[in-house]
């Protein structure tokens, strides 16, 4: 029994040692934050601006960008679940990863993450041609009386298909979704009119917007957007949708010591006061929000409760 | 005009040139290692890129996207590995023609092409990008679905001498296209549980599988059977002849450039469309024409068998694509296809936008990646010829043994580059083999390959027609809504009928003569 005691309060004391001792080391060595698609993409490319940022902030080691593609991100994904906890492996998290392990056979589940920081967040917007013959969504919705209106989506079952379905529950809107591969077929096919309308999240379509090539009818954020003058929130144009963001951020796999996502969380923190960092990211049309690990907690699992109901609603999930 | 002086001025920097001809240089080279290829060369280079001026990393990135077609050609002529997909047809004659001898007039054939091709386009996206982005806006789903089938139709020109295997090598194509997700579902198809599947055979490591894995295990059952009957192993081709080509090959050549360069163009301006399937197109409209024109005359090879017109078809179509895949992206912000679409995230790491804004807010950038292309490709003819001696002379003079494992070497890691995946290994490898045992067979690849690029995209298109049409097949020949479709259509409807019903005249013809034969005996 005394043993047993003594050797709980060693292996305590021998814990605590270790984690003081990681706490005033980390970071000691690179931190490799893992991009589960190919270069290129938005997150690819905000990850490094992220990393050129913060590598003014860190001394020892550097924030390193790797790719992992595959899978519609599941392998790397996959990758940073299974990593060594010890915060030198991140994943550069996107709302896939909510949805990934509910719709399809992932061999990791939500859970398997920590939030660390969130850095931007997208609200999605409703999007037709320069030379739509609609202009508010009264428009639309009359329309769609008639027929299902054609609306492009980046893929079925995104964040963005299940935006469109929830416009159909909670609007009584009438779609018929029209599937592409990325954003750039999404846009030929709204600007050459072979669809009514698209939903894309703002960061993508916003300098189309401004180029006067698209219009954006309402945005799904908690009230309207200082940078998109004249346009009414969803909830204000009578779609009876709040909220509907894709969002951003680092996480690292459970079990990695809170010094770690400490410090990570903090250096997010500190890019995104960095003026330089902030005209990068809007000059491009990306929407900054940062939130710590708490708050990017809370926002991954809002997410999670809405897209669930969405999945189960309409029976996205893979039939096994 | 003073917008494209002030692109001109920007592009004069001594700086800004510099980086575009080292950009060249660096085209020709990656270009010519199997297993690279452009795109693997722009995802390692734009995030070096943030350090850089825009004016510099742009630059060299459109000296790059021009050369590299040129730089694959290299290998696939002196010993038919193609360097980058664009240049798989070029390999037939272009190595048929070095093996006679000739290596240097293949070389010089090839450069031209290119640089010719290269230049209309670059003109086209000078002089006429705004009117060709809103004809490339035209092309929907409908649209997009007849220009696959009169792709798929060009097969018939690619099947070489059994009509049964050709069919059975695209069937085989198709199949494998449609493994992945699919996009009307979003649930995956014959993936087998593996997530490196989940958006298809990844296409890098397979095309870099059939063409240089398989090209090496050719290489080394030559070298395997030289050894067995005692023979010393074969050098490789080498250029002992001039590079220059005369002016009555230049003449020769020119309808077929001009055919080649418009289809490329017209290919390159649609989004989506790719490279592939303009080298395709050209070379089998070219075979027609080098076939009643050529063919069978003193001193010309069989098609296939180092007929000029098989270098200048698929090289001047592969450079024809380039500059005008920019048509779309600078002037709407589509990327025209994978390549340009990677000049998004060069310019994303700027916080710059392609598309009209890019005019508005940075026109001394965009106007300078404008005349960078027209300025590339004239430096390219020059600096091609100046370095293909000492290219193809630093790898492609080791014997062959040395060759063999290099070759295998540089195209694994090219394919693992890819997504940064052993899995992508084990493709590039399967692939290989798949396309030595094939060929063993006497399938022709020309038809797997287009299917393969093919497949999926017509697929796609026909659900989201169909989705659009309410399931109405209408839509596909409606010539008031769809006429672009409409004539798509015609097209691949003649492609088809075309061989059967000059074989049926032939036939035909054969029997009345046969006929009259008789009545006269």
């Amino acid at each position: 029994m005394r043993m047993n005691w003594l050797s709980k309060g060693l292996l305590v004391g021998l814990t605590l040692a270790a984690t003081s001792a990681f706490a005033a080391d980390y970071p000691s060595k690179d931190v490799h934050i893992i991009v589960p698609f190919k270069p290129g993409g938005g997150v690819d490319t905000t990850s490094r601006i992220l990393a050129e940022y913060g590598n003014k902030h860190m001394t020892k080691g550097k924030l390193e960008v790797e790719n992992r593609a595959g899978g519609g991100g599941i392998v790397g994904q996959t990758f940073v679940a299974k990593a060594k906890a010890d915060g030198y492996t991140v994943l550069a998290m996107t709302s896939s990863v909510v949805t990934n392990p509910v719709l399809k056979e992932t061999a990791y589940k939500i859970s398997d993450f920590k939030p660390v920081a969130l850095y931007n967040m997208d609200p999605e917007v409703i999007v037709v041609g320069a030379e739509s013959p609609f202009k508010t969504i009264a428009d639309l919705v009359k329309a769609s009386k008639d027929h299902p209106l054609t609306v492009t989506v980046a893929g079925i079952a995104t964040s963005h298909h299940m935006a469109g379905l929830a416009l159909e529950d909670a609007a009584g809107l009438k779609f018929s979704y029209i599937p592409t591969k990325g954003f750039g077929a999404q846009l030929q096919a709204v600007m050459g009119g072979h669809v009514e309308m698209g939903l894309f999240p703002l960061g993508e379509i916003k300098k189309h917007a401004d180029a006067g090539t698209v219009r954006i009818l309402a945005v799904a954020s908690d009230k309207p957007m200082e940078i998109l003058p004249g346009v009414p929130t969803w909830q204000d144009s009578g779609l009876k949708i709040k909220r509907w963001t894709t969002f951003r951020g680092w996480a690292v796999p459970k079990g990695t010591p809170d010094a770690a996502v400490k410090y990570l969380s903090e250096l997010l923190g500190k890019i995104n006061a960095d003026p330089a960092y902030v005209k990068q990211m809007t000059d491009y049309g990306f929407p900054l929000a940062y939130a710590d690990a708490k708050g990017f907690t809370e926002v991954v699992d809002d997410y999670a409760a809405i897209t669930d109901k969405v999945i189960k609603d309409h029976g996205l999930k893979e039939q096994k | 005009m003073t917008e494209v002086a002030l692109g001109f001025a920007t592009l004069m920097d001594p700086a800004v040139l510099g980086f575009l001809i080292i950009g060249i240089v660096a085209g020709l080279i990656v270009g010519s290692i199997p297993g690279l290829n452009d795109n693997i060369a722009f995802a390692i280079f734009i995030p070096l890129s943030f350090s850089l001026s825009p004016t510099y990393a742009l630059a060299l990135m459109v000296g790059l996207y021009c050369a590299c077609a040129i730089g694959g050609s290299i290998p696939a002529i002196m010993v038919k590995v193609p360097g980058t997909a664009s240049s798989v047809l070029t390999a037939i004659d272009g190595h048929a023609m070095a093996r006679s001898g000739r290596a240097g007039q293949a070389l010089g054939i090839a450069i031209s092409s290119s640089v010719f091709g290269g230049i209309t386009s670059s003109l086209i996206l000078l002089l006429f990008a705004p009117p060709m982005a809103a004809f490339a806006l035209r092309f929907g789903y409908v649209e997009n679905f007849s220009l696959g089938i009169l792709g798929m139709a060009s097969v018939i020109g690619l099947l070489g001498g059994s009509v049964i295997k050709g069919l059975l090598s695209a069937v085989l194509g198709l199949l494998v296209a449609t493994i992945g997700f699919s996009q009307q579902t979003g649930f995956p198809r014959y993936t087998f549980g593996v997530d490196n599947l989940y958006e298809g055979v990844p296409f890098v490591p397979l095309l870099v599988g059939l063409f240089g894995i398989t090209a090496v295990l050719e290489l080394s059952e030559e070298l395997i059977r030289d050894r067995r009957r005692g023979l010393a192993p074969r050098d490789m081709p080498r250029i002992t002849d001039s590079l220059f080509i005369d002016w009555s090959m230049t003449k020769r050549l020119l309808p077929s450039w001009l055919q080649c360069s418009l289809i490329g163009n017209v290919i390159g301006i649609i989004p989506g469309a790719g490279m592939l399937m303009a080298i395709y197109m050209g070379y089998e409209r070219i075979s027609h024409r080098y076939k009643r024109l050529f063919a069978g005359k003193p001193g010309e090879p069989a098609w296939g068998e180092g007929a000029p017109e098989g270098i200048a078809a698929p090289e001047s179509a592969n450079n024809a694509v380039v500059a005008s895949s920019m048509v779309p992206l600078l002037s709407l912000g589509i990327p025209g296809n994978s390549v340009s679409a990677l000049f998004i995230g060069a310019l994303m790491i700027q916080g710059m936008v392609p598309g009209p804004l890019l005019f508005l807010d940075h026109p001394d950038v965009a106007w300078m990646i404008i005349v960078a292309f027209l300025v590339a490709n004239v430096l390219m003819w020059p600096i091609s010829f100046a370095l293909v001696r000492t290219i193809s002379g630093l790898v492609f003079r080791l014997p062959k043994y040395v060759l063999v494992p290099t070759i295998s070497l540089l195209c694994l890691t090219g394919a693992y580059s890819d997504e940064n995946s052993v899995f992508s290994i084990g493709v590039a490898i399967v692939a290989g083999i798949v396309g030595y045992v094939t060929r063993r067979l006497g399938i022709p690849h020309a038809p797997l390959i287009l299917a393969l690029v093919l497949g999926r995209t017509i697929e796609d298109n026909l659900d989201n027609a169909l989705n659009i049409s309410a399931g109405s097949w209408g839509i596909f020949v409606d010539p008031i809504e769809h006429p672009i479709s409409l004539v798509l259509i015609l097209g691949a409807a003649a492609f088809m009928l075309g061989p059967i019903v000059t074989g049926s005249r032939k036939r035909y013809q054969a029997r009345r003569r046969r006929a009259e034969m008789e009545v006269q005996s």
